[in-house]
């Protein structure tokens, strides 16, 4: 199956088919509508079935929910467009919903031992970077990245225990307030973190030479290699960039929550990774894709969101969002079918 | 190999006449070719061995290690009962391995496992009798793998999306079955003797649950390495479309072989229900990841570099006996998993690191 989604790989096509793609192609964008055509209808049928939901302060609302999953998403995107999007052979990092657990704990425990909030976020992000660091050295050293991964998520789970001795960890720095409650010209503050995050990352995967090859390296590496692109190290720093993403996601997730609770990483990472994987939806030549794993974050949110302001049962919001998920991938791989002939 | 080594030479033959009398180029060509492929078959023959030769050794070291550490580890006792404990992990890996052996991978086998139990654990609470709650568990975990098979083959989404969707969708499904994930509980005196006997009955000292799971591993074995719709499965999961080129059908074979891993995973579910008297909601998803674990492991460990029974077996046991063991000598729970992870890794480094002669990279 994966290999035949794969695009046609011969040798020294990879990095030009990924430049083309960013800038070339626009008279077929029709058919990457398909995704953002599904999240209107949504957002026009909760519209029209309740009221509040147009509401401003209900838009921030689902915004700053999706703000947490965004975010590490990012980087399980990066993960996968580097790694080559083979789950079982390419990228994937199952770790970064412990990671995301971790940094949130770490940080929520250092600001509790008054510690100030700037060394605080430095020592977490610095903690996930090395975790990053690990998982990415022990990838090229030739283990399947879903083992690798699978064990850190273990170690960081057991970590995360360890250092909240299993218990919620309170936080009531005011830096981390604001940052829930708090916002720039009229935009919650989650969300402004979101939206510069994602500018960032944005800019890098597809603006800058580094970005390229990483898509190079993910849809060819021996091509990327005769072509003289350092395939291990961009590899390593997929790891490192994802886990500090999921670091920065983490910290928000602490003051969302104005606390860190020890197991709500584990319980992240099936939205995280749905988020990365449902954006092939949104794209024309159905990869991951940045600003499709941005969507579809939304877009899970706001089901999530409608749902309960619909009044459905919540044991009822599982089953639809797995169907209506199902769906759009339904449509996608019919789309792709179609594109091929 | 040998296929290689003969190409290269035809290859050369004509080509060294071709050249005319000129003596130094054919004997680089000749000199040179032969040493490449025969110098790595001999280096890819012993790098072969070593890994395969790690997986037990491995096994061999945890053995000694705890038995050194806990008096009471290497006891038939205690040796049976991890074995009874990783019964239903075993099945769940079996499942996974035929899946990943047909190329690809699947998340909903804790639903399968979850829905079979709930299956069982209704119809008995409804006082019917023990084989119809078995079929009931079966037909519904079968009918989780067509879903699967259904979504993959002929809607063509991706095995990783489409059963992650279904472990949404069957985690649902439990709570809605349960009125928001409240447990079934099966008084004693509902369980039919034959279901309690799945669950907690022995035959010569040996737990039902293990003799189950070594029997579906001897049926899986033979299916997979000693018929042809395994050879059609694992050439479909390495070459899809050489596969299909050939004339096999490899949408059928993947089809089935999610069928066929739902199916064991409902076995799972049913000896669950009977271990547990009862169903609670969520209670396979804790399969899911340590039976991927599994089949890597035995994956990473293996001479092929192909999900394989024994190394999942393999896979299984090495995780069962670090649990038992960390156990055993008091480890708290809060380090386990950080021990767990770390040996995890050293283990795949060492497996990895030893087989290097073999240039095999998972990134290719």
């Amino acid at each position: 199956m994966t290999a035949l989604s794969a695009p046609p790989a011969t040798p020294g096509q990879a990095p030009s088919v990924a430049v083309e793609s960013t800038t070339k192609r626009r008279p077929v964008s029709r058919l990457g509508l398909i995704g953002y055509a599904i999240v209107v209808i949504e957002v026009v049928v909760f519209a029209v079935a309740s009221p509040g939901f147009l509401d401003p302060a209900n838009l921030a609302t689902i915004l700053t929910q999706s703000a947490v999953y965004a975010i590490a998403a990012f980087g399980l995107s990066i993960v996968v467009v580097t790694g080559g999007e083979d789950v079982v052979r390419g990228g994937i990092d199952l770790s970064i919903g412990a990671v995301l657990g971790f940094s949130g704990a770490l940080v929520a425990v250092l600001l509790q031992a008054q510690l100030g909030l700037p060394l605080a976020l430095l020592i977490g992000l610095g903690a996930t970077a090395l975790i990053g660091l690990v998982n990415g050295l022990v990838v090229v050293a030739g283990i399947r990245p879903l083992l690798v991964t699978l064990a850190m998520m273990s170690i960081v789970t057991s970590l995360t225990i360890v250092i909240t001795n299993n218990v919620k960890v309170p936080v009531a720095d005011a830096g981390l307030v604001w940052l829930r409650s708090g916002a720039v010209v009229g935009i919650p503050a989650a969300v402004v973190v979101l939206l510069l995050v994602f500018a960032v990352v944005a800019f890098t995967t597809g603006r800058t030479s580094w970005g390229v090859r990483n898509a190079a390296v993910g849809q060819n590496p021996t091509a990327a290699r005769v072509a003289g692109v350092n395939v291990n190290r961009h590899i390593i720093g997929s790891y490192v960039l994802a886990a500090v993403l999921a670091g920065i996601a983490g910290v928000l997730m602490t003051s969302r929550l104005s606390a860190a609770l020890p197991g709500i990483g584990e319980q992240s990472l099936i939205d995280i990774l749905l988020a990365t994987f449902l954006s092939i939806a949104f794209s024309r030549r159905l990869v991951v894709t940045i600003t499709g794993t941005l969507f579809s974050a939304v877009f899970v949110a706001i089901l999530t969101n409608g749902f309960s302001q619909l009044g459905v049962p919540s044991q009822w919001i599982g089953i639809t969002k797995g169907v209506l998920i199902l769906l759009v991938l339904a449509v996608a791989a019919i789309r792709e079918r179609s594109v091929r002939r | 190999m040998s296929i290689d080594t003969r190409d290269v030479s035809t290859g050369t033959t004509p080509t060294a006449p071709s050249g005319g009398g000129g003596a130094s180029p054919s004997p680089t060509p000749a000199s040179t070719r032969p040493r490449g492929p025969l110098s790595s078959l001999t280096v890819r023959g012993l790098g072969a061995a070593v890994p395969q030769a790690l997986a037990p050794a491995v096994l061999a070291v945890l053995l000694i290690v705890f038995a050194v550490l806990s008096p009471s580890f290497l006891t038939s006792g205690n040796l049976l009962g991890v074995l009874n404990q990783n019964a239903l992990l075993l099945l769940a890996a079996v499942a996974m391995t035929v899946v990943v052996r047909a190329g690809g991978i699947d998340l909903s086998i804790g639903v399968a496992i979850d829905l079979a139990a709930l299956t069982a654990s209704a119809l008995l609470a409804d006082d019917y009798v023990a084989w119809v709650a078995i079929v009931g568990g079966l037909l519904v975990g079968l009918l989780v793998g067509a879903v699967n098979a259904f979504l993959i083959v002929v809607l063509r989404i991706r095995p990783f999306l489409a059963t992650l969707s279904v472990w949404f969708i069957g985690g649902g499904v439990q709570q809605v079955a349960t009125d928001g994930g409240s447990p079934i509980y099966l008084s004693r005196s509902s369980v039919p003797d034959e279901f309690a006997w799945l669950g907690a009955g022995s035959v010569l000292g040996v737990a039902v649950p293990i003799l189950i799971a070594v029997l579906v591993l001897l049926i899986v074995w033979a299916a997979l390495e000693r018929s042809r719709w395994g050879r059609v499965l694992t050439a479909a999961g390495e070459q899809p479309t050489a596969t299909r080129i050939a004339g096999r059908m490899a949408g059928t074979s993947m089809a089935t072989a999610f069928v066929f891993a739902a199916g064991i995973a409902a076995i799972a579910g049913i000896i669950l229900a009977a271990r547990s008297n009862g169903f609670v909601a969520n209670s396979g998803q804790l399969y899911v990841l340590d039976s991927i674990g599994a089949v890597f492991i035995g994956t990473t460990l293996s001479r092929t570099g192909r999900p394989n029974l024994f190394g999942t077996l393999v896979g299984v046991l090495i995780f069962a006996l670090l649990t038992n063991g960390m156990n055993l000598i008091g480890l708290s729970f809060y380090w386990q998993g950080l021990a767990r992870g770390v040996v995890l890794i050293l283990i795949l480094l060492l497996g990895v690191l030893l087989a290097r002669d073999r240039a095999r990279k998972p990134l290719t």
